[in-house]
This record gives C-alpha cells, structure tokens and sequence, in this order.
C-alpha cells in the first residue's frame, strides 16, 4: 500500500511534467492547462463549502478579479505580466476580506444568497466602469507559447493543492474549520473564534483564484464581464466539487477531471446542443446533493463529511444563537 | 478561605420581559464542587451561559481569578480556563472521537503533535481510548457525555462547568462519572454543576446554590439546603413546606 503511494507520488508529476514534452498537439495542451484551472478552482472552493460548511455563490467573483487585476495592471499601468500574478491573489483576497466583513455573519442559505448576490454586482461593475473596459471587456498582447501556460497553470494548481493540504489535512487550521462546520456554538466553547477562522478560511479561498483569474486573463489574451464574472464559473467549480466529494481535496480533483472531460466532449463534439451542457449541469448537481451526498470520493472512502458540509451549508433556520434564551438547546 | 475563583455580582439577565436569571450573587472558591439547582426553568442553564460567555448579562458583573469577564466571548474565556460541557450534547458527528478532543486541545497546544498526545492522555482518563478512532456519532449517550467532559478537560480548565453530565445515565454509568467528578476535583479543578439528580448533588458538593424563577432562593451546604423550608416549597408547593 505504501509503495503503491510512494510510486503514485513519483509517477504523477512525472507524468505530468513530462506531458507536453511528448504532446505536441496545441489543442490537448490547452485543455489539460484549463483542467488544471477547474482543479485549481474546486479546491478553493471546497475550503468554504466542505471543511467550513459555507457555501460561497460568489467564488468566481474572486477568479474575476483576479483576471481584471492583471489585465489592467499590464494594459493600463505597464506593469509586466509576472508582477502582476502575485497582485492578482492579493487583490482578490482583500475582496475576500471585504465581502466577508457582512457575509461571514449569516449562516446557511443566506450566506449563499449573499455570496451570489455580491458576485452579481462586482459583475455589474465591470460593466459600467471605464477602467474594465465595460461590456467590451479588454484584450492584451497576445503570448502565444502553450507551454508557458502549460506549467504555470500546473505550478500554481500544484502548490495550491500542497498549501492546502498542508493546512488543512496536516495542520491544526484544517480541524478548526471542520469543527466550525460541524457545530459552531460549540466549536467557540472550545477556545475557537469562528469569526476569525471563517475569514482566514475565505481569504485562503479567495487569493488563489485571483492568480488563477490573473493567469487566464494573459493565456486567454481577453476578458469581459460576461467570460470572467459569469455565474458559469462558481457554478461549474461547485458541480465538480460537490460531485467528486466535499470536505476532501483529492474529491474536487476527481470532479474537477470528470465534469471537465464531459464538457470539453461536449462542446467539441454536440456544440449544437450546448443549452443541454447547462441541463446536464443542474441534473448532476440535484442528483448529487440527493443520492450522493458525501461525492464519489466521499462514498469511496466512507466519508460522511460531504452531507455535513451540505447540510450546514444549506440549512435554511440557521441556530439563532443569541436571542435563544436556551442556545444550546437548538441544535435538537 | 483563599480568593475566590468565581464571583457573581447581582447578575441579571432578562429575555424580555422574563427575568431568566434575576440579581444572582454567588462566590466559588478554588478546588469546591458548587452544586446548582432548582426547578425546571429556574435559570440554571442561562447562568451557564452568562458564566461561559454565550450571553452577556443584561445587568452585573462577573469576576473569575479577580480579573472582570463579563461580557467576554466564550472563545477568551476558554483560553482563560473556563471549560464548559452543554446539556445537550455538542460533539462534532462527522469527526473522529479523538479528533473531537484534539481541537479542544490545541487550546493549550498549538501544534499538532503535541495536542494529539494530549487528547490521548486525557481519553485515557475518561476510559474513551478504546473509541478514540470511532466517529462520534456513533457514540450512545454515555459516551457522548463522556466526550463531552473530555472536551472540556482537554481545555486545561481551572474552572469547570458541567450541565447534567449523570443525567440519562444508568445507575453504573453514573457513579462511574461521579467518580471521575470527584478525581477531578483532587487534580485542583474547581467544579460548578447543574444536576437534577439530588442524589448525585448532595454527594459530592461542598456547597449548594438553590435557584427559583430565576432567583438564588438559597444557598449553603447540602445538609442546609436540605433543610431549608424556601427549597422545599420550592420543589414541592406550598403545603408541602
């Protein structure tokens, strides 16, 4: 068992690294470089919704920002495409900050509403402001070198995921956000302050989705408010995370592969039909939510901490805490 | 006597109208079991609350070590040794019983390693290492009460507060808890408990404090209170007194 892991572990970024080397076709490339972004950006988003049990609408809001931090920084500032990367993540995390300030204090659907709600508005933003470029959105010098992207996406997915799994598999951090899902009155008995983990938690998920925005907007060459703000990105980032398994990092993964793989399919093969790629998208999520709660890698693994997440996340007469005269009571 | 650990000063705290807990003045001092009791509704529960932090009083002042808390979160207070167990139970179902511990530990040991050896030591104490790598939803209740009181240990308090841990017990299970309450109290810990059951309470507590309607009726040692015809009325009615 050990071995086999160990052998895993060598043979995957080999495998990996060694890809375009023997790939030549530009067209494979480009979508194992856009399947590391979806990986990239399921596995920030289950840092909210699996370990802390919040579900954020508004995740592709913070991949937008990021793409239009870079996109301006360079266009209208001249700033060069590598020094705006780490900017992009900041700028987005400050968003994070931000919309946690008022979001982080609702619970439950209404923290889902509000994350969904605020990402519109962003979204509507750029579309009126100048220094977006409005609904023309805006182009950038073009830096056709598949390659580059190639490894830049796999750089900044593979040490995302090691971040994340550090701090939340090996690290105490990981224990507290799932203590905040699973019981968040008790979890401050215990010496946790939920407000000031949930926040941490949301400027982790936040920061690497600006550079995954900021990196798209330059292999990409353009954005416009319509591409990089759609509800189509947290939605898509949501399918596959809650399809491959909450609460997990290698279960986005797996969703984040699948549900890419059909897309690309899809669209490449039934682009006639591409309103039934949304249908699909919606039957899969009900489906799941209904039948597989804990995801694929969750029912594997016999994990049930998906439906937790699910069910904290979705909870629709959040524990009313401080005007219960009995507060622990109404968890019954 | 030393200082005391815990003082209330006319503490009050109003739902409302309802006067849930009403100009309640007590003092705990190190290393006492305090019991506190009184009939459905009385406040017992809500006194638990204002103590550990989750409301803050309408009117008064707590102390704990001389220092004021009142109003401070339960997450400072922890920090500060309090260490709390609820009614009704709060174990986090989706972890593992010794993950459960090792959250509560990190309170005291930042790093990893060092709050899993912790949560060990302190489920040995409570007779749940063999469960600790079961889920804590699989617990039946007297374990859960167990977990319950292993999380609050693992805080390191100086002062605990346990809210009906023998309650829902079997008889065995229960003088087992009453043994590890009192083991605890040897270890210095100073101990506040809410239980219905009068046979537990007049055992093992030093003092009890008797709440009616919100308001501390009584207070003194068990043999006192006992005695005193206000708990009984209290308790039974007006003619039994």
């Amino acid at each position: 068992m050990r071995s086999k892991k160990i052998l895993f572990l060598i043979l995957l970024p080999a495998v990996l690294l060694g890809l375009p080397l023997v790939i030549s076709d530009a067209f494979i490339l480009r979508i194992v470089t856009e399947m590391f972004m979806w990986i990239g950006l399921a596995i920030t988003w289950d840092v909210m919704a699996g370990y802390t049990g919040y579900l954020n609408f508004g995740h592709g809001a913070f991949f937008g920002i990021g793409a239009y931090t870079t996109a301006i920084l360079m266009m209208r500032g001249g700033w060069a495409f590598a020094a705006t990367i780490p900017v992009a993540g900041l700028v987005a995390g400050i968003g994070a900050f931000l919309a946690g300030l008022p979001t982080l204090r609702l619970r439950g659907s209404y923290f889902a509403i509000a994350t969904w709600a605020l990402s519109l508005a962003i979204q509507q933003l750029a579309l009126v402001l100048d220094i977006t470029g409005g609904p023309d959105g805006m182009r950038m010098p073009p830096f056709l070198n598949p390659h580059f992207f190639y490894y830049l996406m796999l750089i900044v997915v593979a040490a995302t995921f090691f971040l994340l799994w550090h701090l939340l598999e090996r690290a105490p951090f990981g224990l507290k956000l799932k203590a905040i899902r699973e019981d968040e009155s008790g979890a401050m008995a215990l010496g946790i302050n939920p407000t000031k983990i949930k926040m941490q938690a949301f400027i982790l998920s936040a920061f690497p989705a600006g550079i995954l925005g900021g990196v798209y907007a330059y292999w990409i060459t353009f954005i416009d408010p319509a591409s990089v703000l759609s509800d189509l990105i947290t939605d898509q980032a949501m399918v596959m995370a809650v399809f491959g398994g909450l609460g997990t990092l290698i279960g986005p993964v797996i969703g984040a592969v699948l549900i890419f793989c059909f897309k690309t399919y899809f669209w490449a093969y039934l682009s006639d039909y591409q309103v039934l790629y949304l249908i699909i998208l919606g039957a899969v999520i009900a489906l799941t939510v209904v039948f597989l709660p804990d995801g694929l890698w969750g029912t594997i693994t016999g994990r049930l901490e998906g439906r937790r997440a699910l069910r904290k996340g979705l909870e629709l007469r959040p524990d009313p805490t401080p005007s219960n005269p009995k507060g622990d009571k109404a968890h019954v | 006597m030393s200082e005391p650990i815990l003082r209330l000063d006319s503490v009050t705290k109003t739902f409302g109208g309802l006067h849930a807990v009403d100009e309640v003045s007590f003092r705990m001092f190190p290393g006492e079991i305090v019991g506190l009791i009184g009939p459905n509704g009385a406040g017992k529960t809500t006194l638990f609350n204002l103590i550990s932090g989750y409301f803050p009083p309408t009117r008064g002042r707590i102390f704990f070590k001389d220092r004021e808390i009142t109003g401070n979160p339960p997450y400072v207070l922890a920090e500060q040794g309090i260490g709390r167990t609820f009614q009704v139970v709060k174990p986090f179902p989706g972890l593992t019983v010794l993950e459960n511990v090792i959250i509560a530990a990190f309170c005291r040991h930042p790093r990893r390693a060092d709050a899993e050896s912790q949560a060990w030591k302190i489920l040995e104490f409570t007779g749940l290492a063999d469960r600790a790598g079961q889920s804590a939803a699989s617990l039946t209740l007297p374990g859960r009460k167990r977990l319950e009181i292993s999380k609050a240990l693992a805080l390191e308090p100086s002062l605990l507060l346990l809210d009906e841990v023998v309650a829902g017990l079997n008889p065995t299970e229960a003088d087992r808890t009453i043994e590890l309450i009192l083991k605890l109290r040897e270890s210095g810990i100073s101990i506040l408990i809410v239980e219905h059951i009068m046979r537990v309470i007049m055992n093992i507590s030093d003092r009890i404090v008797v709440l009616s309607f919100g308001r501390r009726i009584a207070g003194g040692t068990p043999a006192e209170v006992a005695r005193n015809p206000e708990v009984i009325q209290a308790y039974l009615g007006e003619e039994a007194a």
